[in-house]
């Protein structure tokens, strides 16, 4: 229910009394699709479960999940909304976690200045993601995928070079554990407050700010955009950034939160992402798309990725489920925003 | 007239593979140290290009038809755990197997085209998908149908030499296959008119369906065979070595793609060519498992993919810009 209003109160600017408008406005919203996903799914999930599912470990272990993923969905969505993508996530989180675990568990600096440059790593990749991009005129799809390749090769290489093995570990202090790696009544991890503070971040620059337009103009014609004043290089710049610093916050926690760093983890973000996003109501090609919608869709892969552990079924069709739940997204949002370009309001 | 011949040479679409592959070679030469005989008498890279290269082709002529498919990541596992639960748990004859595996890739490619045809959803969106499904499918089935993830697998005699045959003892017989299959792509693309309906198709599809090209048919006939070439590695790998593991199948997304864009094929669609495809496939597999042989740390091999990728797109970039806007000179 709450959900709910605060879709409304989005949707109320142009408000109408009458409840089938209202109704009607709803379903045509990037992320009334999402929301009935995630209803379905939550509830599919909660009559298989039963009480474990509904109990607050059973929560604990989806939105331990959903904050992790979610955090990075953001800024992929938005790029997406843009009319770009990112693949090179799946390279800065480890990378990123890292430089952490290396700069300040192997050469023993304060760890400001390793969660520093652990950031800072995910800024410099973004950067020159949104760079090449800009400069090429290459589908950033590749470019992204050269970044990946090329930013798992430094960290494999570095890593093998420096510390002499492909894991690092790393003991946080107990202040930035608190911060960074806590599990909160034992289960949640302090990630979700994390995300929830990145969604309200991310809902003001979208839904608030004029940069928020930008990034729809961007998406929806990029030519035009450019022509109507918006700085559409640097604005993608900035969005690139944005995304590697996010994957590098998620790399960072991931540090305090297990202790280690890995070179191989992050592989599963890179898809995992664009399945949350789109189940969101992004759409691919850019110009549409919502915050709220990136959250619901993380939310109902979360759900399924791990509400299926609660039930009889065997995990593993779990996938066959998401797989299925977003060809489904995607061919509803490919209705609904048919439905809402096509809309004329009655004449009284 | 000889400057004019050089020219057309540079403007064709794998004149940037031969470069990289080239470089890349050179390169292996001077800092790694590599003797070129050893690494043209090894045959582990000749084998990782010829699986790679094997779906590289029909995945890159989608991309020339201006799609992509990445359900391929777990169409190989597929194929290989398919035969080996038909053939190996339940014992059927080879045939059976043999069948099984390539019309499982035939099905998901219809699907996976009809998706593509009915919606206008963007194909990596719709191949992602099928992507999850089939990986899930695969896993749980093996385990629901065989309760191991890993299958064995007893090929007769005659399936073992025509798809799993070690030639002089380490060239996988599937490298044959991959230059029979190079010369059929490459006439099907570059000499019938079906290749030219596949270059116009990525070129401007409107107009390319104006003109009376049947696109939904060839896009669905494309997507079926990319996603059957990818069972069809699946399954000679089954073949060849004795079981069907659920893992692995998923480097080759990324690998493909690579190899293709190396190969000078526009992501975009409308320009490219199989010989390119076939030299960056080889390329690639230079670079992954020749860094083997070189004094360089393995490592690091991932770097230079990633930096030969924008070296060869920015390259490509250039050379289709000025195969765009070549005219030939007036003679006086």
């Amino acid at each position: 229910m709450n959900t709910n209003s605060s879709v409304h109160t989005v949707t109320a600017v142009s408000g109408g009394h009458d409840i089938k408008t209202t109704l009607g406005q709803l379903s045509r919203r990037p992320e009334a699709g999402s929301l009935l996903g995630l209803i379905a799914v939550f509830v599919f999930f909660a009559l298989l479960g039963g009480k474990v599912f509904l109990s607050s470990a059973g929560y604990a272990s989806w939105l331990n999940v959903a904050a992790e993923i979610g955090i990075v969905a953001l800024p992929i969505g938005l790029l997406m909304i843009a009319g770009e993508m990112d693949l090179s996530i799946g390279a800065v989180i480890p990378a990123a976690s890292l430089t952490v675990a290396i700069v300040s568990g192997h050469y023993g600096f304060p760890e400001a200045v390793g969660i520093l440059a652990g950031l800072g790593v995910g800024l410099i990749v973004g950067f020159i993601n949104g760079y090449a991009v800009n400069r090429s005129g290459v589908p950033s799809l590749i470019v992204t995928i050269g970044s990946m390749f090329s930013v798992m090769g430094l960290t494999l290489g570095l890593t093998v070079l420096i510390a002499g093995s492909t894991g690092v570990s790393l003991v946080p202090s107990p202040t930035t554990k608190a911060f960074l790696g806590q599990f909160i009544g034992g289960m949640f991890q302090v990630t979700i407050l994390w995300w929830a503070l990145f969604v309200a971040g991310f809902f003001y620059l979208l839904h608030v700010l004029p940069v928020g337009n930008w990034i729809f103009a961007l998406g929806g014609d990029k030519v035009s955009a450019r022509n109507a004043g918006i700085p559409t290089e640097r604005l993608t710049i900035s969005l690139y950034m944005l995304s590697g610093f996010c994957a590098a916050f998620v790399g960072v926690s991931q540090v305090m939160v297990y202790q280690s760093a890995q070179v191989l983890a992050g592989q599963s973000f890179i898809f995992n992402s664009i399945m949350c996003v789109v189940i969101g109501g992004v759409l691919l090609t850019g110009g549409a798309g919502s915050v709220v919608g990136i959250v619901f869709g993380t939310l109902t892969f979360a759900i399924v990725n791990q509400g299926i552990y609660f039930t009889g079924i065997d995990p593993n069709l779990g996938s066959v489920i998401i797989g299925a739940l977003l060809l489904l997204a995607v061919m509803m949002n490919d209705k609904f925003r048919v439905m809402a370009m096509s809309y004329v309001a009655k004449k009284k | 007239m000889n400057g004019i011949s050089i020219g057309r040479v540079m403007r064709r679409p794998e004149f940037g593979a031969a470069l990289s592959f080239a470089a890349v070679i050179a390169f292996y030469v001077a800092f790694g140290g590599v003797s070129l005989g050893t690494l043209f008498g090894a045959a582990s890279w000749v084998n990782f290009a010829a699986n790679l290269g094997i779906v590289a082709l029909p995945v890159g002529l989608l991309m020339i038809a201006g799609e992509l498919d990445i359900s391929i990541g777990a169409m190989i596992p597929a194929g290989s755990m398919t035969i080996a639960i038909l053939s190996g748990y339940y014992e059927l004859p080879i045939v059976v197997g043999i069948l099984g595996a390539l019309g499982f890739g035939v099905l998901v490619g219809l699907v996976n085209g009809f998706l593509a045809v009915r919606t206008t959803v963007p194909s990596l969106i719709i191949t992602l998908g099928t992507l999850v499904a089939v990986q899930g499918l695969v896993l749980a089935g093996s385990v629901i149908l065989t309760g191991a993830a890993s299958v064995p697998l007893e090929a007769p005699a005659w399936a073992k030499l025509v798809f799993g045959q070690l030639i002089n003892g380490k060239f996988q017989v599937i490298i044959l296959w991959w230059f029979a299959l190079t010369a059929v792509f490459g006439f099907v693309l570059h000499a019938t008119r079906y290749g030219n309906w596949i270059f116009a198709m990525g070129g401007d599809e409107v107009s390319a369906r104006n003109a009376g090209i049947p696109t939904d048919r060839l896009r669905i006939t494309l997507f079926v065979l990319s996603s059957t070439a990818a069972t069809f590695v699946g399954m000679c790998g089954a073949i060849l070595f004795n079981s069907a593991q659920v893992s692995g199948g998923m480097n080759y997304i990324f690998n493909t793609i690579v190899s293709i864009v190396v190969g000078g094929v526009l992501l975009t669609g409308g320009f490219g060519s199989v010989a390119g495809i076939f030299l960056g496939a080889l390329t690639f597999a230079v670079v992954n498992q020749g860094i083997y042989f070189t004094d360089i740390d393995r490592n690091w091999s991932n770097l230079i993919i990633g930096v030969m990728l924008m070296a060869a797109v920015l390259m490509n970039n250039s050379f289709r810009r000025m195969a765009l806007s070549f005219a030939p000179k007036k003679r006086k």
